[in-house]
């Protein structure tokens, strides 16, 4: 993707966001029971921020459309996607399913056991290496996660998950 | 010269077989995780942060420190040996340590790196212990009008001078960091803004957001990029202990290193990389040799290295001093001395007297190790290096997940971690900076309350915000470092320049 036409995208996000946050200052409570005075209201600097975020979103907006000659930012960096999808379902899945619905000790070895594995399963080239690449995530894995567990309990006293 | 007294026997009281024991391990593991690029100090400050809260003060913040500056260190092995930072701090180092690497002068080149750091960080530290006791007590004069203006002070310099590209992004960045402070129980009236959900009464907290940004983004984007290659040979004349003949010679690139450093750490939120970059050009512009630079030049390595660890002490004199932080790592510090008890501020003189003096003892000790480890311990760091990231990544993010958790036992800040990391990843690739970001949430109360009670103060009077001294001073400096940004700003000046020039020449 190109830059500028990511910055012109996010340039509206952050219009939107600026705006929200200030109409969501404005009409924040002013607490007039407590008889606070009219210029300590807890929206004043909200207020500030969303109108500063909406103007300096305007002039990103004015700059990503003169789209400068040369400029080496004017691409985004390409990685490989798929390796980046991975590691996002990955690190979600064990983050937000698998902790706090597995005890700490299993969810993490499951974690360590398929992220080595998804990410090593391309250097195994026949079915041998790659049984013996299973087995080898796995005891990492295991070994690893109990590791964990063993030094935040017992050496750092630590709770875990 | 009592600081340096005080410093003496602050080190004395720190040298216990417990303290050189913590010293050892994390000063390892520092310079191991800034070597392996993908983690950054940030991070692995941010991570040890959870280890250390059952430790008492002074050896939970030794670890840090030690983690702190290893980590800075660390990351030249990667530039010499790799061509990949190991923290963006060795950007300016792999300019000429790959290039020695690749003549197979690996060692020579790891060895003059390690003594630049060490002579930078103790140019560092003697600043520090002189500076900050006096900025301190100048601090005690600052009243809300000062304090509201210092913290936008900091959030605008850091947005202005650690982006890359176009400076509206740096702005953005520390202003979504600013409004992020909102979120939550205000300061004055313990009024809850923005909280959607029970758990976020409390506010976004610094630490499971910061472990989102360095942790989770930078595990997305070294699994993104893939792994470097190590390719380099070493030449058997090669040798890592550097001459003493050799660190001599550049005894003025040196100490002007370290001096711009220090002053670099110093600027709220403008950390290591661009320590090592502002050096590095001082050095090339007064260089004898100035075309070597870039190619494997010996004097640009040891400028740059000097740089980047001159910034660490730099950037504890703000963060203890005026509690702004001097990098987005000495936020992360910040954050564990209000975890253990330390208040950092201008009252940190009065209620902890001695504190600074154990910083720089800390620092020295941190040094110390550092020398021994950097040049005993080349091997190691290359077989470090050779890790894979399938194995390594994983039990990152596991240190992140109970890293966050461990912190107050709640899944939320699980949570919030990785929605940071997952807008900190996007905002990274469009080259937005991520230290803005962290100064505008850890410095978004200090300006928010600042700004209510002056204008209580003053009644709604704007007068006192622009004709107090020290308020003047601060809004001049934030005026002219928005207007250098316009075009027609820079040229006038230059034009205006070289007509005094021109003048003084007649």
């Amino acid at each position: 993707m190109k830059m500028h036409k990511a910055d012109r995208v996010t340039s509206i996000i952050f219009f939107a966001l600026g705006t929200a946050m200030l109409i969501g200052g404005y009409t924040m409570d002013r607490l007039p029971i407590r008889q606070i005075h009219p210029l300590s209201i807890p929206g004043l600097v909200p207020m500030l921020l969303g109108a500063s975020l909406a103007f300096c979103s305007i002039i990103l907006f004015f700059q990503s459309t003169s789209e400068r000659e040369g400029d080496p930012d004017a691409n985004i960096s390409k990685g490989s996607l798929l390796r980046l999808s991975l590691t996002v379902a990955l690190t979600l899945a064990y983050a937000l399913l698998l902790v706090g619905w597995l005890p700490f000790l299993m969810a993490t070895a499951i974690f360590i056991f398929a992220f080595t594995l998804v990410f090593s399963w391309a250097e195994a080239l026949d079915a041998r290496a790659r049984i013996f690449m299973v087995v080898k995530s796995a005891i990492f894995g295991a070994i690893a996660a109990y590791a964990i567990v063993i030094l935040f309990e017992k050496a750092f006293l630590v709770r875990l998950p | 010269m009592s600081q340096l007294a005080n410093l003496g026997s602050a080190l004395w009281e720190l040298s216990t077989p417990t303290m050189l024991f913590h010293v050892a391990w994390s000063m390892l593991l520092g310079i191991v995780v800034g070597a392996l690029p993908g983690l950054t100090a940030t991070m692995g400050v941010a991570l040890m942060v959870t280890l250390t809260y059952s430790m008492d003060t002074t050896a939970a913040i030794l670890v840090l420190i030690c983690m702190y500056m290893g980590a800075i260190y660390g990351g030249s092995r990667s530039a010499i040996l790799l061509n990949i930072p190991g923290t963006p701090a060795s950007a300016a180092t792999s300019l000429d340590g790959y290039p020695l690497a690749r003549a197979g002068l690996a060692g020579k080149a790891m060895g003059l790196a390690t003594a630049g750091s060490m002579i930078g960080t103790l140019v560092g530290i003697i600043i520090m212990v002189m500076v900050s006791p006096a900025l301190a007590e100048l601090a005690l004069n600052f009243g809300s009008y000062e304090m509201f203006w210092l913290a936008l002070f900091g959030v605008l310099i850091s947005g202005q001078l650690t982006v890359g590209s176009v400076p509206i992004k740096g702005y953005i960045a520390g202003i979504l960091g600013l409004m992020i402070a909102m979120i939550g129980s205000e300061g004055l009236h313990a009024y809850v803004r923005f909280s959607p959900v029970q758990p976020m009464n409390g506010g976004i907290g610094l630490i499971p957001a910061m472990v989102g940004v360095f942790g989770l983004a930078e595990i997305m984007s070294a699994m993104w990029l893939r792994q470097g290659v190590l390719a380099s040979v070493r030449d058997k004349s090669d040798r890592v202990i550097p001459s003493f003949r050799e660190v001599w010679k550049y005894r003025i690139t040196v100490l002007r290193s370290g001096v711009i450093g220090t002053i670099v750490g110093v600027i709220p939120g403008v950390g290591e990389d661009i320590g090592a970059w502002a050096s590095y050009s001082a050095a090339k512009r007064s260089s004898k040799e100035p075309e070597k630079y870039g190619h494997g030049s010996t004097e640009g390595l040891i400028a740059a290295e000097t740089g980047n660890s001159a910034v660490v002490p730099g950037s504890l004199i703000p963060a203890l001093t005026l509690a702004v932080p001097g990098s987005a790592s000495a936020a992360v510090l910040i954050a564990a001395l209000f975890i253990h008890g330390i208040r950092p501020g201008p009252m940190i003189m009065i209620e902890q007297p001695q504190f600074i003096s154990t910083m720089g003892a800390i620092l020295i000790l941190a040094v110390i190790a550092m020398g021994i480890y950097g040049l005993t311990l080349t091997k190691l760091f290359v077989q470090v290096l050779r890790v894979p990231y399938a194995y390594l990544m994983p039990l990152v993010f596991t240190l992140c997940v109970v890293g966050t958790y461990s912190l107050s036992q709640r899944l939320f800040d699980v949570y919030v971690m990785i929605g940071f990391g997952l807008i900190g990843f996007v905002l990274r690739q469009m080259k937005y900076p991520m230290a803005p970001l962290v100064l505008g949430i850890i410095l978004g109360t200090m300006l928010d309350t600042n700004l209510r009670r002056s204008l209580m103060l003053g009644n709604g009077d704007l007068w006192p915000f622009i004709t107090r001294p020290i308020s003047a001073i601060f809004v001049a400096i934030i005026v002219i470092s928005i207007l250098l940004n316009f075009g027609f700003v820079r040229r006038l000046l230059a034009r205006v320049g070289s007509k005094l020039k021109w003048q003084r020449n007649a």
